[in-house]
């Protein structure tokens, strides 16, 4: 694979210690960076006649450690492999291979009115082979669907070496649809090398608009009375007090930092109803105690608004030494409830917890504040957000909407799924990887295998 | 196919251990012909702990079985290898679980899509699939068939829309994947392995979809092009609609083709995309047939046409093609030439790149097969017959081409049901 392609230098692989979940850290043996999917189905092929495991990794901005160098030792990064295949505007499809990253494919095909909806806050750094491990989300899949909604086909490398097509682009497929069970695998069934990507046009017309509440009941509340008003917004996102100060302390965007919550909501669409759909929005809004709604005016406004938004993790940094991201989700009406929840765990625990999330599916992200120098405070932090996933579970939510399992929340699956749906998966997971090569020790709970992390880290985070 | 007979063994054996009704009397038996074979028993469970038992018996006897829910779509497949039981879901037949406010619902298996529609309506909120029949399709039928009807184009298939889904496996056990929220990414998607399984890897008992607001308005348009190739192109020129369908006659009578637009949305919405459908119809060279709100009698007829077709005669080959949409004008008129002597219609999905044929004519239909498959791979599609005539059943590929992955598919099988106990020989490569 040429010198370049090989890791094996102590410091340099000190890079792939860890991902965007940093608790846990491991620096890899070797670290191989292949180019094509021959080269991958060459290192899988030795690795496997070896009886070496290997840990598939991307860009390294996952949340959930899925792509942590232990047990397995060997990461083969897909970052190099950048081509872009095939831009087929006519049939509205891309094909990329796994280290092109995603705001990339947007990129190549705006001119011709397309993009594509996946937008992970991680959207200019993450890659599209990861964002198929993951399954990933972002702010739009409210409208637009995740990931898995968006792949019409992959090419798998099995932990055997073996190159094996999952669907040919054609929207139906013939047989089992394995490329649907890939995605969000996490890299347990084998390295998926490229993905065949559906593409949808820009909207006509798009509105966004700020809603500032005074406490996050109210807009909570307003969240539950757009949907009920039947409108699907493309995004509707909420931020609480302590990350609108942070926000608009790193970006002077203009948020009103006395607020105790704003609202951030975008429609998209025929330009014809849009403004008709703008106005109830913002009559509910008011209804329900906003106390000033704006409107972006123009595309430089809306994008400060996403930079702000997608940044919100970053900015966190300046109020605290330390912070960690839960990724949970309720189902909508359950908001409040839970905010309550993570309240309660704040006071608990006696520590501040911000929250931006993505309000319109459930899917919360509350930021756990703290300081890992020291010890006690970051296992009350770690405390705070385990009692938080079980809140979720309680409320009928999931443990995680778009982080991943990884090696995280292995412990919070069993919860979440009894012995015999894990027995299902781990029988789906040997068709492709029998022998437990691909990524093991991720996402399925090993009996007394399960470390116990040490203390939560700042991360940077979606 | 000769409807092979199980051994009186295995029946009994089955009967002997089922805790539910179980009915061997011929007339329930012949009511579950699938693919030309009579099952020795037919098993309806009322409940899912029920259901997971007479899998566990049936299993345990050595038998195979058949999920079914009202078999509105039963002539999908091969016909099954061996058939002891038809397991019949229709008495599964709970809404178990809708918040409205949540915009999820959870249902069993045996729910039609007519009363899933009716119980969202209530609410103001549909699921936005419209599968063929939907009266006689119920969601196990829906999920294990991926029957996704012509609103995939605009609002998905079927696999966009399940978030969560209880089964029974071959050894008779209950298991969940996915759950209640409208996103989750916690364990495996097992939903995306069972959507369009055929009941070959395990027994759906319940889903939850995700639903959406019913559109506040819906309008119809059905326009004519002058040509087939002129209907497919305003079809696949039109953005935004809820589904655009084209369809026209075999045969050699004139070149004609009808575009069915279906318009959803806002009022204004549905204003200003309902202008400019006529203003491309108009470009186009088409003539307005109809141009009226969705509730109007001949909007809402010529709706189901495209719906339900085909679901004319039993016994009438019927075919479906898939293919890159860039491809489907040369696709359709390959296909009508292939076909040129008989009579029988098209639909196209313009937007899908899905063509679907269905001959009136039985005789000849080896070699109109055949005709049929060489279009296809000139155009790399897939081809999936979806009904022949009985006298074709030995021998005939259901689907082309096999898929590069069938030796991972066929390990699937083996993992999952490895002694071949559900709907053996059904599916794809007769796995």
């Amino acid at each position: 694979m040429g010198s370049d392609g090989v890791i094996a230098d102590a410091a340099a692989r000190t890079v792939y210690e860890c991902d965007g979940y940093t608790l846990e850290r491991a620096v890899p043996d070797l670290v191989v960076l292949p180019r094509s999917t021959d080269e991958v189905a060459r290192v899988l092929r030795a690795a496997w006649r070896a009886g070496v495991p290997f840990v598939p990794r991307g860009a390294g901005t996952g949340l959930s450690g899925g792509c942590l160098a232990a047990p397995a030792r060997l990461v083969v990064g897909t970052s190099r492999m950048r081509a872009i295949r095939a831009i087929d505007v006519p049939n509205r499809r891309v094909t990329a291979e796994a280290g092109v990253v995603n705001a990339e494919v947007s990129r190549v095909v705006r001119a011709a009115g397309l993009h594509y909806a996946p937008d992970p806050s991680s959207q200019n750094a993450c890659t599209i082979g990861g964002n198929v491990a993951e399954n990933s989300g972002g702010p739009h899949t409210l409208k637009y669907g995740v990931t898995t909604n968006h792949v019409l086909a992959v090419e798998l490398v099995l932990p055997d070496g073996e190159v094996v097509p999952l669907g040919d682009g054609v929207d139906d497929g013939v047989g089992y649809d394995l490329t649907g069970v890939v995605c969000g695998a996490e890299g347990t069934m084998g390295i998926v090398t490229a993905a065949t990507l559906r593409l949808v046009p820009l909207p006509e017309s798009v509105v966004t608009l700020l809603a500032v509440f005074a406490t996050v009941a109210e807009a909570s509340a307003t969240v539950s009375a757009i949907i009920a008003a039947g409108i699907v917004p493309a995004a509707l996102e909420m931020m609480d007090r302590t990350i609108v100060a942070a926000v608009e302390a790193a970006f002077r965007v203009g948020f009103p930092t006395d607020a105790g919550a704003v609202l951030i909501i975008e429609i998209d669409g025929d330009a014809a109803g849009l403004p008709a759909t703008a106005q109830r929005i913002e009559d509910l809004c008011r209804r329900d105690g906003a106390r000033e709604v704006r409107r972006a005016v123009d595309a430089a406004a809306r994008a400060a608004l996403w930079t702000s938004r997608k940044r919100a993790f970053g900015a966190v940094g300046r109020l605290s030494p330390s912070y960690c991201t839960q990724d949970g989700v309720v189902p909508r009406t359950r908001l409040p409830e839970i905010l309550a929840r993570i309240e309660d765990a704040a006071a608990r625990y006696g520590l501040r917890i911000g929250n931006v999330f993505h309000a319109g599916d459930g899917n919360i992200h509350p930021i756990v504040l703290y300081d890992e120098r020291d010890p006690e405070e970051a296992a009350r932090a770690l405390a705070a957000g385990r009692d938080i996933l079980r809140a979720c579970l309680e409320l009928g939510g999931s443990v995680t909407g778009e982080h991943g399992i990884g090696v995280e929340k292995m412990a919070e699956l069993a919860l979440a799924f009894g012995t015999d749906d894990l027995a299902l998966m781990r029988r789906v997971r040997g068709v492709f990887d029998p022998d437990g090569r691909a990524n093991p020790g991720k996402i399925f709970p090993t009996p007394g295998g399960c470390v116990e992390p040490r203390a939560p880290r700042r991360r940077a985070a979606l | 196919m000769t409807a092979g007979s199980p051994p009186p063994a295995v029946a009994a054996a089955v009967a002997a251990r089922l805790g539910c009704s179980v009915d061997a009397a011929d007339e329930a038996r012949a009511a579950w012909i699938v693919g030309g074979v009579t099952p020795a028993l037919v098993a309806r469970p009322a409940a899912a702990d029920e259901l997971a038992a007479t899998v566990g018996a049936v299993a345990a006897a050595g038998g195979a079985l058949v999920p079914l829910g009202r078999g509105a779509h039963r002539d999908l497949g091969h016909a099954p290898t061996r058939y002891d039981v038809a397991l019949v879901t229709d008495r599964l037949a709970r809404l178990l679980d809708y918040a409205p406010a949540d915009m999820t619902v959870t249902v069993e298996a045996g729910v039609t899509l007519a009363e899933l529609s009716a119980a969202l309506a209530r609410e103001g909120q549909w699921l936005a699939i419209e599968p063929p029949l939907p009266a006689a399709t119920t969601v196990g039928g829906l999920l294990a068939a991926d029957r996704s009807g012509w609103l995939a184009a605009s609002q998905g298939r079927v696999r966009d829309v399940v978030i969560g889904i209880g089964v029974v496996t071959a050894d008779g056990v209950r298991a969940r994947g996915g759950g209640r929220v409208v996103k989750n990414v916690a364990g495996y998607d097992l939903m995306k392995l069972f959507i369009g399984s055929l009941g070959s890897l395990a027994v759906v008992t319940d889903a939850t979809f995700k639903v959406r607001p019913l559109p506040e308005r819906q309008h119809g348009l059905v326009l004519r092009g002058r040509t087939a190739s002129a209907g497919l192109a305003l079809g696949a020129a039109v953005e935004g609609a809820l589904a655009v369908a084209v369809a026209g006659p075999l045969g050699s009578g004139p070149d004609t083709a009808a575009v069915v637009v279906r318009l959803g949305g806002v009022e204004a919405d549905v204003g200003a995309q309902r202008a400019r459908v006529r203003e491309l119809a108009r470009r186009h060279g088409a003539e307005v047939e109809l141009d009226a709100d969705a509730a109007d009698p001949a909007v809402a007829a010529r709706f189901s046409m495209v719906r339900d077709f085909p679901v004319s005669g039993a016994g009438r080959l019927a075919v479906r093609f898939a293919c890159l949409p860039s491809r489907l004008d040369a696709l359709v008129r390959g296909a009508r030439a292939a076909v040129a002597r008989l009579r029988g219609a098209w639909h196209a999905d313009p937007r899908r790149g899905i063509a679907l044929l269905e001959v009136a004519e039985a005789e000849g239909a080896a070699a109109t097969l055949a005709e049929l498959a060489r279009v296809a791979v000139a155009h790399a599609a897939h081809l999936v017959v979806e009904r022949w005539p009985l006298a074709l059943a030995s021998g005939i590929a259901v689907w082309r081409p096999m898929p590069a992955a069938l030796p991972l598919m066929r390990r699937m099988k083996a993992a999952l049901d490895p002694v071949g106990v559900l709907a053996p020989g059904r599916f794809v490569g007769r796995i």
